[in-house]
């Protein structure tokens, strides 16, 4: 019977280990057979359709406009000519001849590709910031065949605020765009209708410079009442309409396309495009006046124009305790100024702040040592019930007085701690292309030579010798050594800046507990000697 | 909801005890001691029972021994032979749920 019991933990345990490589080479299947193909893909699609013919140009239909129809498809031209070119401190924005922002170039010196080239936001195909649609077919018709007319074709914003009017002259009215230019590159835009017309002006598509599986893309809406919605690429069927928007962004990872107004709240269509991924539509009539910006979706410049705006940055659910966080690092970088360093200087504040309770932990756990030989007494005595010896085992801890666990709850605050970190390095555009020392030039990318996760492991492995364990079963001991090997894999393609937190922190455990082991190591010599110094003065 | 629940503590126990092993200060130990809430407790007193036991799952409270206690009246009961999975145990007008150590599916 007994025997029958043990085969069958130990099979338990077998499968438990088949599961976790399983899931580990699950893991590394999916990333080289799944996501690098759709990586390729994407670069090859967008290779194809940059010579591909522009789509449809339907504006999204309204309920209580009587006088839309059925969406008017109406084919325009490929490549629209540059009309406008506006410099600024921070990009250089491009005009088309349909009265759109062509093109945004980012000027800053952090923002270049893999190439070394600055970064372009947008995508040939897709659809452009201030494009204007009308509801009504026939104006709609008009608007992508007449030619936009610009008051200047050169404009330096880089001294002072430009001022741009694009006038659009149709049979039967006009459209003009008063484009306020500012020298950090964000832009004030007033349209008017000469004859009342309903039409919808847009933020454009999401920029495309990175948008994967590990972090959202698509849109972002920011409502009145304080709550965020969130359309993900892909994932929308039909046109939603929305009111009391007070910020409607198209985000990829890092940059973002913004109108907003935070005077007058919009109303906005969500309309799909061929993909079902979401297109911004904001609803107007005669005129409607609007602030934008398109760039990187970096907290200050966001929260320089309006603090509202930095909800843009979004890290997935994980936001509530994730912004915290980088502002956390953000407040400590401003002082180190390395994010490698700012890194590893929250992993020691956090040691810092916890060390009491570790401490307690770790002497308690000593003490255990000196009552191993009773411990061992239980453990056989309850051998193959692990909830008979642990409430033996309780009863016993409660006898001598102590406690050698660390509790659930350290533990279980290291997760929210660690998932904060990956997406802070994942989605914050400051940590793109952060460096530390030597090899590691960028935190939010893999360590290209295996040197951080190998380290965190080792010191892992280390930390488990060190530390006095009371694993009772013999198989279940094996795994749990195991698991620095199983860590150290996971670790290997996770960014660098995370391999690096968790890698200080196995450092400062390992000197934490090195340090109580050589204080009770003392303590007991001393205790040694104090023994045997009193034995001899009992003899003299 | 409550067998969503019990499913994940299911594969808590199974797969992820292995990285926190050996950690909890209290017996039964926290999946223990939720997974009993959740068997015998209502969803949301459950909830908040095993929120409370965790945040004392560390070296600020001194742990121990710490049953599950439950609110719980008894009525029409049936007198049988049963498998006892359970003791209900009372205590200051509650039940303390004690684990039958014997209890075979």
């Amino acid at each position: 019977m007994n025997d029958k019991k043990n085969v069958n933990k130990q099979d338990t345990q077998k499968r438990i280990f088949m599961a976790m490589i399983l899931s580990f080479i699950f893991f590394i299947a999916y990333d080289f057979l799944y996501m690098q193909p759709q990586q390729e893909y994407h670069d090859q699609q967008t290779q194809q359709t940059s010579t591909s013919i522009d789509g449809k140009k339907a504006a999204p239909q309204v309920a209580s406009s009587s006088n839309s129809t059925a969406a008017p498809a109406t084919k325009t031209t490929i490549a629209q000519d540059i009309i406008s070119t506006i410099k600024t401190n921070k990009n250089i924005i491009q005009i088309d001849s349909l009265g759109r922002i062509a093109q945004v170039e980012l000027l800053e010196s952090q923002y270049i590709d893999e190439n070394g080239k600055q970064i372009k936001l947008f995508s040939n195909d897709q659809l452009r910031p201030l494009e204007v649609r009308f509801s009504n077919r026939d104006i709609n018709a008009q608007a992508f065949k007449v030619s936009v007319v610009a008051s200047q074709s050169n404009i330096d914003a880089t001294n002072g605020v430009q001022e741009l009017v694009l006038t659009q002259k149709m049979s039967n009215n006009t459209l003009t765009k008063v484009l306020k230019i500012y020298p950090d590159g964000h832009y004030d835009v007033t349209i008017n209708v000469s004859n009342g017309a309903e039409f919808f002006v847009t933020p454009g598509f999401r920029p495309d410079v990175i948008a994967d599986m590990y972090a959202d893309h698509g849109v972002l809406l920011k409502m009145n009442d304080g709550t965020l919605t969130i359309v993900e690429d892909e994932d929308l069927a039909k046109t939603v309409n929305f009111t009391g928007v007070k910020f409607a962004s198209a985000f990829d990872r890092y940059y973002t396309t913004i109108l907003y107004n935070f005077h007058k709240s919009l109303a906005i269509s969500l309309m799909p495009d061929n993909n079902e991924s979401p297109q911004i539509f904001i609803h107007a009539k005669d005129n409607i006046e609007l602030t934008g910006y398109m760039g990187p979706k970096n907290y200050r410049d966001l929260s320089e124009l309006n603090k509202d705006l930095t909800d843009a940055i979004e890290y997935g659910w994980f936001t509530f305790i994730a912004k915290p966080m980088f502002l956390m690092l953000q407040y400590i970088h401003d002082f180190v100024g390395n994010w490698g360093w700012t890194i590893v200087l929250i992993t020691v504040l956090i040691k810092l702040i916890l060390y009491p309770l570790a401490y307690k932990g770790m002497v308690s756990m000593n003490r255990l040592k000196e009552l191993q030989p009773k411990i061992k007494e239980l453990q056989d005595k309850y051998k193959g019930d692990p909830q008979k010896s642990g409430a033996k085992m309780m009863e016993f801890y409660k006898k001598e007085g102590v406690n050698p666990m660390g509790g659930c709850l350290p533990i279980l605050l290291q997760i929210p701690v660690f998932f904060a970190i990956y997406r802070v390095l994942l989605n914050s555009i400051e940590l793109k292309g952060a460096e530390w020392i030597l090899w590691i030039n960028d935190l939010a990318e893999m360590d290209p030579y295996y040197v951080l996760p190998i380290l965190m492991g080792a010191t892992m492995y280390i930390q488990q010798l060190i530390t006095p364990n009371q694993i009772q079963d013999e198989m279940q001991k094996k795994l749990f050594q195991f698991l620095p090997v199983i860590f150290t894999f996971f670790f290997l393609w996770f960014p660098a800046g995370l391999t690096l937190y968790w890698f200080i922190n196995n450092l400062f455990t390992v000197g934490q507990q090195y340090y109580v082991n050589t204080l009770f190591a003392k303590a007991k010599v001393q205790r040694h000697e104090e023994h045997l110094s009193h034995k001899h003065t009992k003899k003299d | 909801m409550k067998y969503i629940i019990l499913k994940l503590l299911a594969f808590y126990q199974k797969f992820l005890t292995l990285l926190s092993f050996g950690s909890c200060r209290y017996y039964p130990t926290c999946s223990q001691y939720s997974k009993q809430q959740f068997e015998t407790n209502s969803l949301f007193k459950a909830l908040y029972f095993t929120i409370i036991r965790i945040l004392k799952c560390n070296q600020l409270f001194d742990g121990g021994i710490d049953y599950p206690s439950i609110e719980c009246k008894f009525n029409n009961i049936k007198y049988k032979k049963i498998n006892v999975k359970y003791w209900y145990v009372p205590h200051k007008n509650r039940y303390l749920i004690i684990k039958n150590w014997d209890f075979k599916k």
